[in-house]
């Protein structure tokens, strides 16, 4: 059931399902501006938006990749989103755009490491240093995609559902049914595990 | 479970989340600097301006010259009356041969009748008219050209005349046997 509602909220969270946010004329974003700094050669603008937006790029990976092969991750996707920002059509979407390279890369890592040994299970289990955290972090990783991806966001980075929101391109609507539903199945699971 | 606590961290703390939120902040980025190899460079964004001015100037020179020769072409006017009136010839007041005498006499209607000759329709009312020397000069163009074109032909037709090969006549080949 629970992966039912978590297809349906995917669908809702799909693009084409976001209403188009009416933005203001006198309202531009910031993320225009550092990208056109950007694509004139300014470097510090990208670096400021790097500054912005490795947290969320950081929780979609933790969400879905091995957690010592995330550091790795984030660089090489934002070295791809640099080389290919003159690709990006709306400025204002460089989050829900970077946050898209994040995921397919992540579904790349998981497509070549298919074709690999997997010893990366094994590595996991013997790093003590933050056990715990992985432990719960293995639990979060266990729910479906949608609900994840926000926890880790919200319970990892810091973020709060607003900031998810704008930064993700989703509604907030949708952030917080996906906060609700995962937290609940979240505490099922630590229920059962160790009574948190 | 404090939904708005969740939601924006507003309002009463949960005692879960907290404690989730210290665990898994252990986790959290670190932040580092984005170092960018140097020997990457910004690719300056495609611009299809000049592009655009182009293709439209062409369009636009194209348009005119389609126009323009439209115009021309319609403003040479046609000459139906060389089509509707014949030229008459008239016939020589000298007869071409000496009539026999004993011959009977020739009906005179015969020699009444116009002969028709079919006029040629200008082409363009354009072209000024010529001069004697002019004429002269032109006619002698004319000549060369016909004779050029002759030579070509000739020319042509020789080459041609090599190049065929020449079927065997099972006639000839009886004719020689024979």
């Amino acid at each position: 059931m629970y992966e039912l509602e978590a297809t349906a909220d995917m669908i809702l969270m799909s693009p084409q399902a976001i209403p188009a946010k009416a933005p203001k004329a006198e309202e531009t974003p910031i993320e225009v501006s550092l990208v056109r700094a950007a694509l004139e050669g300014d470097r510090d603008g990208f670096g400021r938006l790097y500054d912005l937006y490795t947290p969320l790029v950081h929780g979609i990976l933790l969400s879905r990749v091995p957690r010592d092969e995330v550091d790795d991750l984030v660089q090489d996707i934002f070295l791809h989103a640099f080389k290919k920002l003159d690709t990006l059509r709306d400025w204002a979407a460089f989050g829900p755009w970077i946050a898209m390279i994040a995921r397919n890369r992540a579904m790349d890592f998981h497509r070549r490491s298919r074709e690999t040994v997997e010893i990366t299970e094994d590595i996991r289990s013997t790093d003590q240093s933050t056990s715990r955290a992985s432990e719960i972090l293995d639990l979060v990783c266990e729910l479906p995609d949608a609900y994840r991806e926000t926890l880790v966001l919200r319970l990892v980075e810091g973020m709060t559902g607003p900031e998810i929101a704008a930064r993700t391109g989703l509604t907030p609507a949708s952030v917080r049914v996906n906060l609700h539903r995962g937290m609940k199945l979240l505490k099922v699971k630590l229920g059962f595990v160790e009574g948190l | 479970m404090n939904e708005e606590y969740l939601w924006d961290k507003s309002g009463e703390p949960d005692p879960e989340i907290q404690r989730l939120e210290e665990i898994l902040g252990t986790l959290r980025y670190q932040p580092k600097t984005f170092d960018v190899p140097p020997e990457i460079l910004m690719r300056p964004r495609r611009s299809y301006v000049p592009l655009f001015a182009i293709a439209a100037s062409l369009l636009l020179a194209l348009l005119a010259g389609g126009i323009w020769l439209r115009t021309r072409t319609s403003q040479v006017p046609v000459d139906h009356s060389a089509r509707e009136t014949p030229a008459v010839v008239p016939t020589p007041s000298v007869p071409l041969f000496k009539p026999d005498v004993d011959a009977p006499p020739v009906v005179a209607k015969a020699e009444e009748k116009p002969i028709r000759v079919k006029q040629q329709r200008p082409r363009s009312r354009s072209v000024p008219a010529m001069s004697a020397q002019d004429r002269q000069e032109a006619l002698a163009a004319k000549a060369q050209l016909m004779l050029a074109l002759r030579l070509a032909s000739e020319k042509l037709s020789e080459v041609q005349r090599k190049t065929t090969p020449v079927p065997s006549s099972p006639i000839k080949n009886q004719h020689k046997v024979g």
